[in-house]
């Protein structure tokens, strides 16, 4: 697979992962309760995990 | 040396260190808060937690306010930032004035302005919309459970935008042409000079801005919400630090008020820590 490619691939995935974990947020924040909260959470722990993974060829 | 510390440390101590402490130590007694009598009780009141319906759901809507207004913020600034520094527009200047003002206003004038906006009857945004036949789209903004805390976080962003655009285009300005003037001539195009060319480059002060902006977006949401909805309708806008407020103060439950503050410290920062640790990285010289 060409660099380009996969560079734009990634960029999509990464993309569509925080749009997702967003959606998810204000899904989920309809509905009370813990394990609710708790998706919330992840959502919230897999917005940074993409950053991080964004992040880790730059440290 | 230490007697030149000491004024700094004395006052750091009474009004942080000895605050802080108290909180914790206060989360583990029922307190009204004006009485005399204080009853040590243990874990009793984070166990109280658990059962709390209306905690449970101050907790999600400071994580929603958190997640949504800071992506918006952040995305909005930088893009803003961006537009601003490399498109050379007139108005730049007055744009950036304009975009400012929010952040020089009080939040109480913010929210008295978007109560205003938001008015049922004559405010700025039904009439908006009644003006382009949008009638459908009328909203109770500030009293429809569904929407009010969009509302609340809708004022969040255009009190903070402004700032963190001028923030970055400060950061952006120092970038030295010829790195863009050499990167265009090998056929980068303007996205590709944005991520890979300026957002290392600003890097620091983002990661800085982006560990800042958590812990003052958990503030900024509770004095909106006292100032815009008192936690209203029937809790719907309620966050973390206005349902400990209500606790303490309102309530006179300072003790539990105090559990809850241990919750929302744990959680600040925690979520700073780990927003540190993923944005971590080499400074980058130029």
């Amino acid at each position: 697979m060409k660099d380009s490619t996969r560079t734009a691939l990634l960029v999509g995935v990464r993309t569509l992962v925080a749009a997702a974990c967003v959606a998810l947020v204000v899904v989920e924040r309809r509905t009370i309760g813990w394990g609710h909260l708790g998706i919330m959470l992840l959502a919230l722990a897999g917005l940074m995990a993409l950053l991080a993974s964004y992040n880790r060829r730059y440290q | 040396m230490l007697a030149c510390l000491l004024p700094a440390l004395v006052l750091f101590a009474v009004f942080m260190v000895y605050p802080t402490v108290n909180v914790f130590r206060m989360s583990l007694y029922t307190w009204s808060g004006f009485s005399p009598d204080m009853k040590f009780v243990g874990l009793d009141n984070f166990r109280h937690l658990v059962d709390d319906d209306q905690f449970v759901r101050a907790f999600q809507n400071t994580v929603t306010l958190l997640v949504v207004v800071t992506v918006v913020t952040m995305g909005m600034g930088l893009f803003l930032a961006a537009i601003m520094t490399r498109q050379k527009l007139r108005s730049r200047n007055f744009l950036r004035f304009v975009l400012y003002i929010p952040n020089v206003l009080s939040v109480v004038v913010i929210a008295a302005v978007f109560s205003a906006i938001y008015d049922q009857n004559n405010g700025l945004l039904n009439s908006m919309l009644r003006l382009v036949s949008l009638d459908s789209w009328q909203q109770v903004w500030l009293g429809d459970q569904k929407v009010v805390l969009y509302s609340v976080g809708i004022a969040m962003v255009w009190q903070s935008l402004g700032y963190y655009m001028v923030l970055y285009m400060s950061s952006m300005s120092s970038i030295p042409e010829e790195l863009y003037e050499a990167s265009g001539l090998d056929g980068a195009s303007a996205s590709r000079q944005f991520f890979s060319l300026t957002m290392p480059l600003i890097w620091q002060n983002l990661r800085t801005s982006l560990t800042f902006f958590i812990m003052s977006a958990v503030n900024l949401s509770f004095v909106l919400v006292r100032a815009m909805t008192g936690g209203g309708p029937d809790s719907s806008s309620e966050v973390l630090l206005s349902y400990m407020y209500k606790q303490a103060y309102t309530n006179s439950s300072y003790g539990y008020g105090m559990a809850i503050g241990v919750v929302i410290f744990a959680f600040s920062f925690l979520v700073s820590l780990l927003m540190s640790r993923a944005t971590k990285r080499e400074p980058l010289q130029f």
